[in-house]
């Protein structure tokens, strides 16, 4: 009965459409516009193939971008997934049911909060004269100045901070929620062979849970490319460009400083392509 | 048990996770009591706990004609996007749940990939089109484009809602004379309706918090509360901090809101995998 019915194409092809038009125009427009020279300024323009994409290749700020965010993704990917751990296992060693419950409600409010803000959030608590996270140092050393944000050798991680703060305190949840699923009996039986409690989640509870962990992992590179909030309302790219990932210089290279709309465009295309490349087979490796 | 109880390392560790959920919320209940702060309490090399409350920054902030605008921007343009994934969304979902063909897969994976797009890659070729069609920096532009997010979204989430729904319920209708349409509508819907409207609240969340996208799109009508509370910063040297901490608590509250659906979900989530 369920075979005949014309449900399935009523309810699928349409959204699908949908879906494929509004995905589809603008990929495919990205890659038009970056085989031009289109710029914000002047409304004519011409086809230059790919010199856009040659001169980036000879654009240090570009190469300085791609390094930034090969960076920013490593140090928010690997944080997150050691603080979520972590706290997971913290949760599930030494928390009650009903504490349990506690922290999961709070650790899931950070990573509601709009990016923005968040950013304001910590940006305020950076200050270095008026901050609170900076009054503990301030206090200490009597009254010296530490600025985390405008700092080159700091900025990045004080940023990748706040992400963390969102990401990995969530991603603590889940890691509970996962080894709270696993069945008693392996663990009992760690037990009864005296192995310690570290252990016990070292070669048992982990190694159990390799498959949902690098999904979650997964999920969180693929967040980690979504820095551009965080980073335009706290550093803007700066101090330099010690934080200027591969979206904010597109942006400012296509909005705020000259409006290459096509050399912009050129860059996002070379994201685009890097990460649908290397997530396709990311995934299949997951589902594999 | 008891000995358990005595050991420092117990202790130790719930020192750490009871810091870690004070790092959770201060920093946002700080936020807050900024916000009800005079400037002269929020510029202080000590930080002051004992004020005098002021709703000065509140008001200005609800005075503003540019924050209600972005306020009436952000609930119309993620309300109706929402509309648009539920009404597109749902039915998809349901057909690739409860239909399988050999391109189910295809279709999961080419709705999850939507979410590798980056979204400067997006915007950046929108922003020509909708200057082109004369539509830059209107609400249809970003509704439009929001879209494309809440319905992936909330197909993505509503495909394990819809197969979490017993079988045997929906097969039991069909042999009662309902036809599929109705057995989507009248059993699937409402059975599954918990799990959908945790996806639903999340696809809602996701477009309020909407940055980057936004922020190309729109040049002054169309600004959403994100970005006219990212601009309020931007005043100059003096830095009204606390109608910026109001701003940051107004902007904030929507999603906060969702916090007992969107917890729910996640239990119901894993209570599926459960069973």
């Amino acid at each position: 009965m369920r075979r005949r019915s014309s449900l399935p194409a009523t309810f699928l092809v349409p959204t699908l459409a949908i879906l494929l038009v509004l995905s589809m125009v603008p990929t495919l427009y990205a890659i038009v516009i970056a085989l031009q020279n289109r710029e914000l300024s002047t409304p004519g323009y011409s086809w230059v193939w790919f010199s856009n994409f040659a001169d980036l290749f000879t654009d240090r700020r570009f190469l300085n971008a791609v390094w930034v965010s090969v960076k920013w993704e490593i140090v928010t990917v690997v944080a997150t997934m050691v603080v979520a751990i972590g706290l997971g296992v913290l949760m599930f060693e030494v928390a009650s049911s009903r504490m349990r419950n506690v922290y999961c409600l709070l650790f899931i409010i950070p990573v509601l909060l709009p990016r923005v803000s968040a950013a304001f959030v910590w940006k305020f608590a950076y200050h270095p004269l008026y901050g609170i996270a900076t009054y503990p140092y301030r206090l200490i050393t009597g009254g010296l100045i530490f600025d985390p944000l405008s700092k080159p050798g700091t900025a990045l991680f004080a940023v990748a901070s706040v992400d963390v703060w969102q990401w990995g305190l969530f991603f603590a949840v889940i890691v509970l929620k996962l080894l709270e699923t696993l069945p008693p009996q392996p663990i009992e039986a760690a037990r009864l062979d005296h192995a310690k409690r570290w252990q016990i989640h070292a070669y048992v509870t982990l190694p159990m849970l390799k498959a949902p962990l690098i999904s979650l992992m997964f999920v969180k590179m693929i967040e980690s490319l979504r820095s551009f909030d965080l980073i335009y309302v706290m550093t803007r790219g700066g101090p330099g460009v010690a934080t200027e990932t591969l979206d904010m210089y597109a942006f400012s290279q296509g909005f705020i400083e000259s409006g290459k709309v096509s050399y912009a465009s050129a860059m996002a295309v070379l994201m685009m392509i890097a990460t649908v490349i290397t997530f396709t087979m990311l995934w299949k490796r997951v589902q594999a | 048990m008891k000995q358990y109880r005595m050991r420092p390392g117990r202790l130790i560790a719930k020192a750490v996770l009871a810091l870690a959920g004070f790092l959770a919320v201060f920093p946002l209940v700080w936020t807050a009591l900024n916000a009800l702060k005079n400037n002269v309490d929020i510029i202080t090399r000590v930080p002051k706990v004992i004020f005098t409350p002021t709703l000065a920054n509140i008001g200005y902030i609800l005075g503003r004609d540019s924050v209600l605008t972005g306020l009436y921007n952000s609930i119309v343009a993620c309300g109706s996007a929402v509309l648009i994934g539920i009404v597109l969304g749902l039915p998809a979902a349901y057909a690739v749940a409860r239909y399988p063909n050999r391109f189910a897969g295809d279709i999961q994976f080419f709705v999850l990939s939507l979410r590798f797009l980056p979204p400067v890659a997006v915007a950046i070729p929108l922003m020509v089109i909708w200057l082109q069609v004369g539509l830059y920096d209107t609400l249809p532009a970003l509704i439009v484009t929001y879209s494309l997010l809440t319905i992936s979204v909330i197909m993505w989430l509503a495909i394990p809602a819809f197969q979490g729904v017993p079988k045997e319920i929906e097969e039991a209708a069909f042999v009662d004379g309902y036809g599929a349409y109705s057995v989507f509508w009248r059993i699937a819907l409402p059975v599954a309706a918990r799990s959908l409207i945790g996806a639903i609240a999340f696809s809602f969340v996701l477009v309020w918090n909407e940055f980057l996208i936004a922020l190309m799109l729109s040049s002054s009508n169309a600004k959403t509360l994100p970005i006219v509370a990212s601009e309020l910063s931007q005043q100059g040297m003096n830095v009204p901090w606390g109608i910026l901490n109001a701003s940051v608590v107004l902007l904030s509250l929507p999603p906060l809101l969702f916090l007992g659906i969107l917890s729910g979900f996640l239990n119901s989530v894993f209570r599926q995998k459960n069973n």
